[in-house]
């Protein structure tokens, strides 16, 4: 579903963030993306839909290239990639279903968008989007008004909208209450079980991750130093992902 | 160090005041006759009324189409002359535009225009439209560096156009706060329309002049009562409408 060879990434002036990456994610897979703060994983994920330009590599998801796709091209290969950022990124002054909405945009026509029109089709799917993650009463609510968890939520849905291959989390818990965490990583488990969806999600939590992945991917300064089953974590795995810290 | 500043301090203000000829005496024997001229401003001769109001609603209407034409005008300066949007060679030289014409305040830009289309309130607006465009282009481009990259990168990743990103991941940041500048300028451009009159390009300020000058004290009480008064209604108005955009 996800296929990346070669991928290096050196942002300016000269931190070389990704060190010739090579990984295939295979469809209905959740991958956790694990490793220290600064060992590349946000890098990694936007490079994935070229938020972040790889400097050489190739990506490829669902079996088109999105690496030196043209703008139209790039746009396609996009929708079906669904992201959810740790800062949320919600639209903070439009509504919880506007918000939602703006997942249909890579399949509505530019100009009526714009107008603020959308399809009834898209109307409705929004609103089915927002009750997979329980927030379909919040629909009308301007998207500050929410708390962390519900926009974090939203965000989600936003992605779903998007009725995508693939979801890409950039540690989708960090800005959140502990206490958070599993309603949020559960709603992903849901989505990844019940719809086939492929997931790839970062975390700074270990036992989040070894809780809800098929598979781990350790990232040590910039190049895989793990990869594998939850089950294969062992402490010596633990440190050479993260050295001689403690693991968190 | 703070004693030294301090010192300077001290001896720039001695100076200042020397070369101003800044006299707190010269001012006590001045109160007389500045009581002398509040009374002879009393009471206000309302007989001017109709043409103090009339000279007022220019003012506003100078104001008014300054701001609205300079509202506009400034969005390609704004967002050409913002770092986060405009490549270097492009950046640098809005920026020194920006700054060169902010420099000269709207009265200026009125002298010239008076002397180049003639008097009324036509050149009192260009100088308006001269003034605001620089400096809202200014605030418009500080707004926009100040944009949170965040919402536009998640809009981006959906699969958007530009013209998507722009309408859905910059305009719900940047809209409210162009509002309320442009709002905020039109209150002080209210004030600076005040005096435009006085170079001959319309407004109310042409009235108190004219009243100044033929020692009509009690008409030109009229005349400033109603730029008082006209100059709270628009901060009124203003205050609230950009209390709404928040
Ligand atoms: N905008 C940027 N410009 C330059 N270097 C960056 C930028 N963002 C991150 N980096 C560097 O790239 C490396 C990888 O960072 P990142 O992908 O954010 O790691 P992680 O998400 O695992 O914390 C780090 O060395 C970081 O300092
Ligand atoms: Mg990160």
């Amino acid at each position: 579903m996800i296929e990346v060879a070669g991928l290096r990434v050196v942002l300016p002036p000269a931190t070389v963030a990704l060190h010739g990456i090579d990984l295939v994610v295979r469809q209905g897979e959740f991958v956790v993306v694990l490793g220290r703060s600064g060992a590349g994983k946000t890098t990694f994920l936007r490079s994935l839909n070229r938020l972040v330009e790889p400097t050489a590599g190739t990506v490829r998801v669902a079996g088109r290239a999105i690496t030196g796709a043209g703008a139209t091209e790039l746009r396609a290969v996009r929708r079906q990639i669904g992201m959810v950022f740790q800062q949320f990124n919600l639209v903070r002054r439009a509504s919880v279903l506007e918000n939602v909405l703006a997942g249909r945009l890579g399949y509505v026509p530019s100009v009526a968008s714009v107008l603020g029109r959308f399809p009834q089709t898209d109307l409705e799917l929004a609103r089915t989007c927002l009750a997979q993650v329980g927030l379909v009463h919040l629909a009308d609510r301007r998207a500050d008004t929410l708390s962390g968890g519900e926009q974090q939520r939203v965000a989600i849905a936003r992605a779903l909208a998007q009725r995508p291959a693939v979801i890409l989390a950039d540690e989708p818990t960090a800005s959140l209450d502990p206490a958070l965490t599993s309603s949020i990583m559960d709603i992903l488990k849901t989505i990844n079980r019940e719809h086939g969806l492929t997931l790839v999600v970062s975390q700074h939590q270990l036992e989040t991750a070894l809780a809800y992945a098929t598979r781990i991917v350790g990232f040590r300064q910039g190049r895989v130093a793990f990869d594998g089953p939850p089950a294969a974590v062992t402490p010596a795995v633990v440190q050479a992902i993260y050295g001689d810290g403690d693991g968190r | 160090m703070t004693r030294a500043a301090l010192f300077v301090a001290v001896i720039v203000l001695a100076w200042l005041v020397w070369d101003t000829g800044a006299d707190p005496v010269r001012l006590a024997r001045g109160v007389p006759w500045i009581l002398d001229f509040i009374r002879r401003m009393m009471p206000p001769d309302l007989r001017v009324l109709p043409a103090a109001l009339l000279g007022a609603l220019k003012t506003v209407e100078i104001a008014l189409l300054g701001t609205a034409v300079a509202a506009v005008m400034a969005l390609p300066l704004g967002f050409l002359s913002a770092r986060n949007v405009a490549p270097g060679p492009v950046f640098y030289p809005a920026r020194a535009v920006l700054n060169f014409f902010r420099s000269v305040d709207t009265l200026v830009y009125a002298l010239v225009f008076v002397a180049a289309v003639g008097l009324g309130p036509f050149p009192g607006v260009l100088a308006v439209v001269a003034y605001t465009t620089t400096s809202l282009a200014k605030l418009y481009s500080e707004a926009v560096e100040g944009i949170d990259p965040g919402p536009v990168d998640a809009i981006t990743a959906t699969g958007a156009t530009r013209l998507q990103i722009l309408r859905f991941g910059v305009m719900p940041q940047i809209l409210p706060l162009f509002l309320s500048y442009v709002l905020y300028r039109l209150e002080s451009n209210i004030r600076a329309a005040t005096v435009l009159g006085f170079v001959g390009a319309g407004g109310i300020g042409f009235y108190l002049q004219t009243y100044l000058r033929m020692i009509d004290y009690p008409a030109a009480s009229t005349v400033l009562l109603v730029t008082v008064a006209m100059v709270m209604v628009v901060d009124a108005i203003s205050s609230r409408l950009r209390d709404r955009l928040v």
